[in-house]
């Protein structure tokens, strides 16, 4: 038994010979007429089909997306039809010669199998399987839609559409503070460390403030991935884990955070104020391997029992006095012990070396807290 | 006799969703997610090995460690670390070097100094000398008349250089005046061989000693090596089995003067053998695999190239689990089971020597986490038995652990009795919970 579905439509004359279709359609009914056409090597070694598989981890961040409240999916599922599906415009003239309004008319049948279905999906696959998936009712989208019984044509728009370079990460960091959404797991850890670094560089009264390099502040000199870095082990294993608040707008008492950041960088500032006011060039101290080796010491220090959970600039500063003169930020070398030696630029934001200079710079803080035992 | 359970960071996290397969989004590894310990409220083991090996990585052997990590061990020491005060009885934590990660080498890659330097800033119970593990067994040098040649001299030197460490170790060890208990190692390459290093380190002033390099001998061989120390040991003279688990033998062991030995392959077994995977009452239980589609690497390849389809795949998954479900409700029989996972092994390992419909059948039919009375089996019900991800391959682990321990202490080696705690209770159901 045949049936057949009609949409209210745009038929839009882009170039000569082509022509797009816009509608909007219930996300669930999609899988009734239209299929992913698969990439295979056939019997005779022939390439057929385009897509890859659903990549289910992506499907389960943009579902669980779609199952919170309110979700929205602006970009358009982009399909092929096959010329069983026809435009109908409608009566009457419109004042645009490109564009004119009018019925889709898309062929139903019961129980049709997936390469016999009219049409194909060139973009949105790994949306609209999370549609299907989601436990909601229904999620209307905008399609955009194409008509052609050449499979050439789709592979050519599905190559287009899906080649385009992803964002820069670090303009990703500089955007997330200021989203609200359900994000992607790894955009979601990402968040809270990118506004503790947005403060970090914007607040006045910061040590950092104007330093960190990001897209939106190109002269800085510190990098976003150094700073990053340095707050996420803080909130694994360090200092900064004890004000997570799962209760809380971002997961955590950031006021608290941001003065733990304020104090101990303001007292880095002032301890090692010569190495400080130079570019990494010239200082490894704000360097990378600089930058993520105090970001240890801050949380070795705050672990000492003696000092309150927020300790001030003073006692951050009374505490990395011991530092002084072991470090050789801008000359000399550094004596690591065993043998280990080097001149003081020759230190990388490399594992390797970021070990070898935390642990280092740990020392003095161990000795301390098993005398205090 | 006690058990140690070598670290390896293993641990669950107890944000896990079972039917979602989901975790929370804010879960930190590590820090959120629950050892074996704080998971049961009875005792499941006796204490933690941690090897400087495991914890700083060797070579191409990375740590499972971050350097966050490592500097938080060293800094709040390991009990703080290992949260041990959540443990239903004390346990306690005995360090070595994790000599088998360094085995290819010449050398030891660290010194006494280094050793002992990790097992005071970590704050150990127990530390074992530096060694260096020997692999071979020739136990046809021990004839009479073998002459010294039976033995390769870089073997020799091996046990040579073993208890030149633990001489030093134990000079630095008095002289530091350390608090953890000093182990010295005894290597060797025959019965009589480990009765000498025995005999040389009970010299030194050892009464505790760690037995090396007997992971891969045959159980036989290793109770000719213990009843050729038991000629050698002093009264008061305490053995520890490193790496060693052969729970049948365990009485014997225990006669032998073992008190005490580590073992990783409770927890192992349960995903890492072919079919022993569960374990209740000192029989062993094949799991039910159910792999996921999206983890499963030749099941991927397979869909990327076209070969088969996601769709079918993912309907085939999907059935498996659900047939697990009503399996355990009673509302599906052994049999529809077993057709459904076996059309599911076809997909995903269509050229497997032979199906597992014998050893699914063993296990549905006795269903052995019905009547297991630990906290994981009580909470997880049939997921512990289904073969898939970490998140059940390590609960059912830690069932294995649990399991074997109370097997062990039933078996009459118990030297002593231990309280049951009930002080962590909320956090146990929050591990298992399934829903
Ligand atoms: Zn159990």
């Amino acid at each position: 038994m045949s049936d057949e579905l009609r949409l209210p439509a745009l038929e839009v004359h882009q170039s000569k010979g082509r022509k797009l279709y816009s509608f909007a359609v219930d996300g669930k009914l999609l899988q009734d007429f239209v299929t992913v056409s698969r990439v295979r090597r056939g019997d005779g070694n022939e390439l057929s089909g385009y897509q890859r598989p659903e990549a289910l981890a992506h499907i389960q961040e943009i579902r669980a997306y779609l199952e919170a409240p309110s979700p929205l999916i602006p970009n358009s599922i982009i399909l092929a039809f096959d010329s069983r599906v026809r435009f109908e415009p409608a009566k009457g003239k419109t004042s645009l010669p490109y564009v004119r309004t009018g019925t889709l008319v898309i062929p139903l049948e019961k129980n049709i199998a997936d390469p016999d279905k009219p049409g194909f999906v060139v973009d949105g696959q790994q949306r609209l399987a999370a549609i299907r998936d989601a436990n909601i009712h229904r999620l209307p989208v905008c399609v955009t839609a194409f008509i052609t019984n050449d499979v050439r044509q789709q592979t050519e728009q599905f190559i287009l559409v899906n080649s385009t370079k992803p964002l820069p990460k670090g303009l990703i960091y500089e955007l997330l503070p200021g989203t609200d959404a359900h994000l992607p797991s790894p955009l979601h850890r990402r968040k809270l460390p990118a506004l503790l670094m947005e403060r970090l560089n914007l607040d006045e009264d910061s040590p950092l403030s104007g330093r960190i390099r990001t897209t939106t502040n190109p002269t800085g000199t510190i990098k976003d991935n150094s700073v990053l870095k340095m707050i996420e082990n803080s909130l694994s294993d360090g200092v900064l884990f004890h004000f997570l608040r799962p209760e809380r707008a971002h997961g955590a008492d950031v006021a608290s955070m941001g003065e733990v950041l304020h104090h101990f960088w303001a007292a880095v500032a002032r301890v090692f104020h010569a190495a400080w006011g130079l570019p990494p060039k010239k200082s490894r101290l704000l360097h990378g391997a600089g930058i993520i080796s105090l970001g240890h010491v801050m949380d070795a220090i705050s672990r000492v029992r003696n000092v309150p959970l927020i300790p001030t600039e003073a006692q951050y500063v009374e505490k990395l006095m011991p530092l002084q003169e072991l470090t050789h930020w801008t000359g000399g070398s550094w004596n690591f012990g065993n043998g280990e030696r080097r001149k003081w630029n020759n230190l990388q934001n490399t594992p390797g070396d970021i070990e070898l200079l935390s642990k280092y710079l740990c020392t003095p803080y161990q000795k301390q807290a098993s005398r205090s035992l | 006799m006690k058990f140690f359970l070598p670290d390896s960071q293993d641990l669950v996290d107890p944000s896990f969703d079972f039917e979602n397969e989901q975790r929370a989004k804010d879960r930190r590894r590590q820090r959120h997610d629950l050892y074996a310990h704080e998971v049961f409220s009875q005792p499941a083991f006796d204490g933690f090995l941690v090897s400087k090996g495991m914890v700083d990585g060797f070579g191409a052997l990375g740590s499972r460690y971050t350097l966050s990590q490592r500097l938080r061990l060293s800094q709040i020491g390991a009990p703080e670390f290992f949260r041990v005060n959540r443990a239903p009885h004390p346990l306690q934590i005995m360090g070595d070097c994790g000599a088998f990660t360094y085995v290819k080498e010449q050398k030891p890659p660290y010194s006494v100094d280094d050793v002992m330097d990790f097992y005071a800033t970590c704050r150990f119970d127990y530390g074992v000398s530096l060694d260096h593990v020997i692999l071979d067994f020739l136990p046809e040098a021990d004839a009479p008349g073998a002459g010294p040649r039976a033995v390769p001299a870089a073997i020799r030197r091996r046990q040579e250089l073993t208890l030149e460490y633990a001489s030093e170790f134990l000079h630095k060890h008095t002289r530091g005046r350390h608090a953890f208990k000093p182990l010295g190692v005894a290597q060797g390459w025959s019965p009589q061989s480990y009765a000498t290093s025995v005999k040389r380190l009970q010299q030194m002033g050892y009464d505790y000693i760690a037995l090396g390099g007997m992971v891969p001998l045959k159980t036989q061989d290793i109770l000719r090596c213990l009843q050729a120390i038991q000629a050698q040991r002093a009264h008061g003279t305490r053995l520890h089995l490193l790496g060693v688990t052969r729970t049948e033998h365990i009485e014997e062991f225990y006669r032998l003067g073992v008190a005490s030995f580590d073992s990783t392959s409770p927890l192992r077994q349960a995903f890492k053998d072919a079919h022993d995977n569960y374990y209740h009452n000192g029989l062993t239980y094949t799991a039910i695999r159910i792999p996921q589609v999206e983890g499963n690497t030749s099941l991927q390849q397979r869909i990327a190239s076209g070969q088969i389809s996601q769709n079918q795949a993912r309907k085939l998954e999907t059935a498996c689990l659900q047939a697990m479900r009503l399996f355990d409700s009673g509302r599906r029989s052994i049999s529809k089971v077993i057709e459904v996972l076996l059309e599911y092994e076809d997909l995903y390992a269509p050229d497997a020597k032979r199906n597992h419909a014998k050893d699914y059948e063993r296990t549905l039919r006795d269903a052995p986490w019905r009547r297991c009375a630990c906290d994981i089996c009580k909470h997880l019900k049939h997921h512990v038995i289904i073969f898939r991800g970490a998140e059940r391959n390590r609960r059912r682990g830690f069932h294995n652990i649990w399991s074997f321990y109370r097997h062990m202490r039933d078996s009459g080696t118990d030297t002593h009795e231990f309280t049951v705690g009930q002080q962590v209770a909320g956090l146990k159901e929050r591990a298992c919970r399934t829903n």
